[in-house]
């Protein structure tokens, strides 16, 4: 009987993370060299749904697109919609009345609140601190029923249409969205300063996954990630649309980039968003909310870009002489987002893996349609 | 806050669920639930299915008028049929307890007949749809509407020329 004294378990060999639940459950997977319990080679693996939505929107005409895109993703699913009715309007030249824009910031707003607080309490509950998890998920839930009892539903707000929004609101209804709004703020303040001092909450994403300020601009990120990294960016500033031109929009951005640098900047353009919110309904102005016709959309080509919480959503539109257009295509924040998490993952620990993904907020909906 | 704070604070103010089944869930008024149709108030305009993204909503031509049927189970609740409806004949409820069992799968249908008639004027067989006749200036009155109403899209027309001030 010989005897093999090589060893069972080699230096390094690679897991396998993923396709599913890794942060979110999603299907997202990962090839991952470790050394030990370091990580030395991330390899992404992408493309594991494929929806077939750009073709969808095809087949189906712009008034009913609107809809189709709504339904891409459930977190940015106000963006969506709100993109895609720009860039048509861009073709068709139609101008969205005052009052229109104004409710879109605050359509816009709102879901951004709700997007924000979901990904920072993941991370909590990625930490381990399940306690603080289901609190700011309770937080959130203020918002969820605020956006229910305005729109009518809690994810799929249907709040888009070409030229305008579809809903509109009474002074009971700013009223009841101003006291949700004022239930909200203390608590998310209250976050911020929980994220600032709990020993558990730092020591799991003080330092972990940075992105530095060069490697930042070399994956193109945007949107938290971007500004998490010192980016100081952000397309509703840059490439001004709907009001926010009108309002006092501040950008956020930390140096730091890493995991707890870009819940920060949620957590503060959480408190931005409310304070949008707010200066929009004392400054809403009077008139229709939407057009009153139902225009033909001519043939043309138009983008258009907006601000979705993950950072920057790109809608490209080509219609022609049909109602249905030619050509949708979209480019989604965690298409760029996603590249930067091999130079997050580099040298990180496998248990920190789950925290860094779910800090780039990843939305595989979006970018496997 | 700190985990002793919050445990004391949930100890407080007790569960946060809701006792749904036992109780009542929260229902917002302006929850976009159950397509409710109105076949008095149609035009018979048929926009409501242009704009369906879903194909939820059909018109067929039947032998007693027009039919309208909305499949619930294919309905995304969307809320385009009421928002583009000219006269209101499409609603969203805040009903939304559209659990059923298997068997019942065919009858999530909300379905409306709009119905047919002979024309006052001329006796020809038309749809009783209601007029379209949101821009009429001046608007009709109440017997004007209807006199349009009992009249088939020809007659309704010639009406409304007749009736016209001239300028």
């Amino acid at each position: 009987m010989s005897h093999d004294h090589t060893p069972t378990v080699a230096p390094t060999y690679s897991i396998p993370v993923g396709p599913l639940h890794v942060a979110l459950e999603e299907p997202m997977y990962f090839k991952i060299d470790v050394e030990g319990e370091t990580v030395k080679h991330v390899g992404i693996n992408a493309g594991h749904a494929h929806r077939g939505i750009e073709y969808l929107t095809t087949k189906r005409t712009i008034y009913q697109n609107v809809v189709l895109t709504e339904r891409i993703c459930s977190l940015c699913s106000n963006s969506h919609p709100q993109t895609f009715a720009m860039a048509a309007e861009k073709i068709a030249g139609i101008e969205v009345p005052e009052r229109g824009i104004y409710l879109r910031v605050v359509a816009d707003e709102l879901k951004r609140i709700a997007s924000h607080i979901f990904n920072v309490a993941l991370l909590v509950h990625l930490t381990g601190y399940e306690t603080y998890f289901m609190h700011m998920m309770q937080v959130r839930e203020i918002c969820q029923d605020t956006l229910e009892s305005v729109f009518g539903n809690r994810q799929d707000i249907g709040a888009m249409c070409i030229g305008g929004v579809r809903y509109d609101v009474d002074e009971k209804s700013i009223a009841y969205i101003l006291a949700q709004l004022a239930r909200i703020e203390p608590e998310v303040r209250d976050f911020i300063k929980t994220f600032k001092s709990n020993g558990t909450i730092l020591r799991r994403t003080k330092d972990v996954g940075v992105l530095t300020h060069a490697n930042a601009i070399t994956c193109g990120v945007v949107g938290p990630v971007a500004r998490g990294s010192g980016i100081d960016y952000d397309v509703r500033r840059e490439a001004t649309y709907a009001a926010y031109d009108r309002l006092p929009l501040m950008v956020h951005t930390q140096t730091d980039g890493d995991v707890w640098s870009r819940a920060m900047v949620r957590l503060e353009e959480t408190i931005t968003s409310i304070d949008l919110v707010r200066v929009c309904l004392r400054d809403l102005p009077g008139g229709d909310a939407h057009i009153h016709d139902r225009p033909d959309i001519p043939p043309g080509q138009a983008i258009a870009r907006t601000e979705a919480p993950r950072g920057e959503v790109f809608y490209y539109l080509r219609t022609n002489e049909s109602a249905q257009p030619e050509r949708v295509k979209w480019r989604v924040p965690t298409y760029m987002n996603w590249d930067a998490l091999r130079f997050m993952l580099q040298d990180a620990k496998v248990a920190d893996i789950a925290i860094i993904v779910n800090s780039i907020d990843p939305c595989l909906s979006c970018t496997e349609r | 806050m700190n985990f002793l704070t919050l445990f004391a604070r949930n100890l407080r103010t007790g569960p946060q669920t809701e006792a749904f089944p036992l109780g009542p869930a929260f229902t917002p008024e302006k929850l976009r639930g159950r397509i409710v149709f109105n076949a008095e108030n149609c035009e018979g305009c048929r926009i409501c299915e242009r704009v369906c993204p879903a194909g939820a909503i059909k018109f067929a031509k039947s032998p007693d008028g027009m039919t309208f049927d909305c499949w619930h189970n294919t309905c995304v609740f969307c809320g385009n049929c009421e928002f583009y409806c000219p006269t209101d004949a499409i609603h969203q409820t805040n009903d939304w307890n559209l659990a059923h069992v298997q068997a019942d799968k065919f009858a999530m249908v909300e379905h409306g007949l709009i119905p047919n008639m002979k024309c006052s004027d001329c006796g020809a067989t038309a749809l009783n749809t209601a007029p379209m006749v949101k821009n009429v200036k001046p608007p009709l009155s109440e017997a004007e509407l209807g006199e349009v109403r009992s009249r088939c899209p020809k007659c309704r027309a010639k009406y409304l020329k007749n009736r016209k001030v001239p300028s």
